[in-house]
């Protein structure tokens, strides 16, 4: 029987500004932006949570909900620098860990009963190492499943530790709302409510073919999921062998919409930094490019193209950004641009006959960018075309370099 | 206008100006075919501004004159008449009537005025035979590149100089050189320009209507290259920009090689590469002491592997190639055996047909895969 758990830090980003000033403790926080700006709610206190304040809440929501509260920027190099010490203390517990984001783990404990004792022992040792190193609460799932250990650990907040025991696993999970389990969005609510299902008890009792004709595959899986199964995709995966990621993307939504040329470029070179950055720390090459523009009146455009050779060079994977942006852009205001790379692959594939010395040059070049911008931080190194975009990392913006996250960077 | 002509003369040069006629054109002339009709003689013209091709066969002229008309159908309806005599009569506001037997059919043209002058051809600088062009078109043309940006190799580099004539393509994977030592003595400067595909492929055509023997006559202006066989006059717009050196890429020696039966070694690549990856067509080649290992596998379909016995006693060399690639250049190569000459997984290869005695000299150029 596994034995995993689900950790998940409390109110992480809030938790984290906290600890930089203690001022802030007990008080209404929206970590984001200012109130007045466009964007959205990255992180909310327990105290602006109680006047309806959640993350994904546009910033000025926020702010007539609870318009005492103190907005901050946020911090991402903070988050990132405490992330990697939770990351430390997990791998002191458990050889497979597995990041799931910023603040949120999972680990496979099975078979650690000699060293840590038993799973809540173990749990709670971990609970208090985590709150003496890093001086943040966080909560802990405990259970035989990933999904069980995720549910567990969200009904454990704040700051508890809750382990479900094996066999358990559906009376545990029969009351909740179906809401409850991971993947369960607004859509399969629907589709569940017209079935007249609204808690899991309900969903566990219901045909599987059922399920299978109304929502597919989905649909089994959700039968197994009800039972308190890993069932389906990713979380069928053994934690640690973490999964390769199908596309890597970075967004950015401008504070104010422009159709300045130069600040789009500017933009969209320091995007495709970030994208090419993570695809390194993935080890990776790309193929395919997708420039992605949003207008002013929300009108979105995607344009991509795919390369001969697989790449993971700033500079080529710009040239490709850089030329989608200029046969498509339409010379009009842009209220958000973003990059993304897909067809991602192991290895790079067919090899140039004509400029493979410069590719192998780029590459040990970029190896040397990447070591300085993990020891002296993201802006040390940049791309001459991305200067003029000096735009603050937001903490939505899905910070890039998570720890455990990086698994196998391989020399070329 | 008025002339009379045989119906298999016109089908037949027709035929050999529908590759240049551009099928979807933004200026509707360049959809029509040139004729003009002057001593005795139909002469027929078709460009896209890149290339052009100027045709004659005879004619019975009535009355001379020009016009033009929509190429691909006058061509189709032509096909359809029976073998015999066509008159043509061209009106005053550019239709033509066709009459043929018991057929009457008008077209509607359009006026000659629009039509782009074709540059003349200057003084030939050299022969080439029919046959040399082909074998040098087809050993090369597959290398080219698709890709549109990379517009420097989207065309073949010819070169003629005064012991050879060398033609070299690549699409930045592979490399293909194909020379044929010549005496072209007479050749005033050695020449070098940039042969796009299309003008390549063209150019095959027209050749192979002649015999291997045949000369074709070869001269250059600053921008354009001009081949004429006969009544047949090809022009092409030379590729700007300037092609790789290549020569900086060919590999000088390699330290392991072997000699493999092309027929043997085709047929097993074609076998493996059905379960090689579609996009990709990645195989794996092992050389190893007595043997050469080729496989490929698909994790959701299957894997195939063939083994062939090959004289070798070097280092265990394993690499990933595009099947398609080393197919590409078996296909072309006659002699019975190839040479295949090699570093490691991340050096190019290179395959040359395997001979004593050959009159040509052709270097295949394929960089590896990482797979």
């Amino acid at each position: 029987m596994p034995t995993i758990f689900h950790l998940d830090m409390d109110a992480f980003f809030v938790s984290v500004e906290q600890l930089f000033d203690p001022s802030l403790k007990g008080k209404a926080v929206v970590v984001g932006g200012r109130p007045e700006e466009r964007g959205v709610v990255a992180a909310a206190s327990y105290e602006a949570r109680k006047f309806g304040v959640h993350s994904a809440m546009p910033l000025r929501t926020a702010a007539q909900l609870c318009p005492h509260a103190i907005f901050l920027e946020g911090h991402p190099e903070r988050y990132r620098e405490v992330s990697a010490q939770v990351y430390e203390i997990l791998k002191e517990f458990s050889p497979k860990v597995e990041i799931a984001s910023i603040d949120e783990a999972y680990l496979d404990m099975t078979g650690t009963e000699r060293l840590h004792g038993p799973p809540l022992k173990a749990a709670h040792a971990l609970h208090e190492t985590i709150k003496r190193r890093t001086g943040l609460n966080c909560s802990i799932g405990v259970a035989a499943s990933r999904l069980v250990a995720k549910v567990a650990s969200d009904l454990a907040k704040p700051n508890g530790v809750l382990w479900v025991l094996p066999g358990a696993e559906a009376r545990f999970l029969a009351p909740l709302e179906v809401r409850r389990i991971p993947g369960v969005g607004r859509a399969t609510e629907q589709v569940l409510l017209r079935l007249g299902v609204r808690r899991v008890g309900d969903l566990a009792r219901l045909d599987e073919s059922l399920l299978e004709r109304k929502l597919g595959k989905w649909g089994l899986a959700l039968a197994g999921k009800a039972r308190g199964l890993d069932a389906g995709g990713w979380y069928d995966a053994e934690i640690g062998s973490a999964e390769e990621p199908k596309s890597i993307s970075h967004e950015h939504t401008f504070g104010k919409d422009t159709d300045e040329a130069e600040v789009l470029e500017a933009t969209l070179a320091r995007l495709t930094q970030m994208v090419a950055r993570r695809l390194r720390e993935h080890a990776l090459y790309a193929r395919t490019v997708t420039l992605k523009l949003r207008y002013a009146d929300f009108c979105t455009i995607t344009r991509s193209r795919t390369l001969e050779h697989g790449t993971r060079v700033d500079a080529v994977l710009l040239a490709e950004v850089r030329s989608l942006f200029k046969r498509n852009w339409n010379g009009k205001r842009v209220r958000l641009v973003g990059v993304s790379v897909s067809s991602l692959a192991p290895a790079p594939g067919q090899l140039g006959l004509l400029d493979e010395d410069q590719r192998r040059r780029w590459e040990q070049a970029l190896a040397a960018v990447d070591r300085l911008r993990d020891k002296f931080g993201e802006s040390s190194v940049s791309l001459a075309a991305s200067l003029g975009s000096a735009f603050r990392e937001r903490a939505h913006e899905n910070p890039a370099g998570l720890p455990g996250k990086r698994g196998r960077r391989k020399p070329d | 206008m008025e002339f009379t002509i045989r119906k298999a003369d016109l089908v037949r040069e027709l035929s050999l100006s529908q590759g240049v006629v551009e099928k979807k054109t933004t200026i509707p002339i360049l959809s029509n075919v040139l004729l003009e009709a002057e001593h005795d003689q139909l002469v027929l013209t078709s460009t896209d501004l890149e290339l052009g091709i100027r045709c004659a066969c005879p004619a019975e002229v009535k009355r001379p004159g020009s016009g033009t008309l929509p190429a691909r159908r006058l061509l189709d309806y032509v096909r359809l008449l029976p073998e015999a005599d066509i008159h043509f009569k061209f009106q005053e506001n550019q239709w033509a009537s066709l009459v043929c037997g018991r057929s009457r059919t008008r077209i509607a043209g359009m006026s000659r005025e629009s039509f782009p002058e074709l540059p003349a051809m200057p003084p030939a600088v050299a022969q080439i035979p029919a046959g040399v062009l082909t074998s040098l078109i087809q050993r090369t043309i597959f290398a080219i590149s698709l890709e549109e940006s990379r517009f420097t190799l989207n065309g073949a580099l010819l070169q003629v100089r005064p012991d050879r004539i060398v033609m070299v393509a690549t699409d930045g994977h592979r490399l293909s050189l194909s020379e044929k030592p010549m005496d072209l003595a007479s050749v005033p400067a050695p020449f070098r320009g940039l042969v796009p595909k299309k003008a390549m492929n063209e150019l095959v055509k027209l050749c192979e209507t002649l015999e291997p023997e045949a000369p074709v006559d070869f001269s250059a202006d600053e921008n354009h290259m001009f081949f004429q066989a006969g009544d047949r006059l090809l022009i092409s717009r030379k590729l700007t920009g300037s092609f790789p050196d290549y020569e900086r890429v060919l590999p000088v020696e390699h330290p392991h090689s072997v000699i493999l039966e092309r027929e043997e070694f085709r047929s097993s690549i074609d076998r493996v590469a059905q379960f090689s990856d579609e996009r990709s067509h990645a195989i794996r080649l092992q050389f190893m002491p007595g043997e050469l290992r080729i496989w490929a596998s698909l994790s959701d379909t299957g894997e195939s592997e063939e083994n062939l016995a090959v004289v070798y006693d070097g280092p265990k060399v394993e690499a990933g190639f595009n099947a398609q690639y080393l197919a590409d250049f078996l296909r072309v190569v006659s002699e019975e055996k190839v040479y295949f000459g090699f570093r490691d997984s991340a050096s190019a290869g290179e395959l040359r047909p395997a001979g004593e005695d050959l009159d040509y000299s052709y270097r295949y150029v394929v960089m590896p895969m990482r797979i």
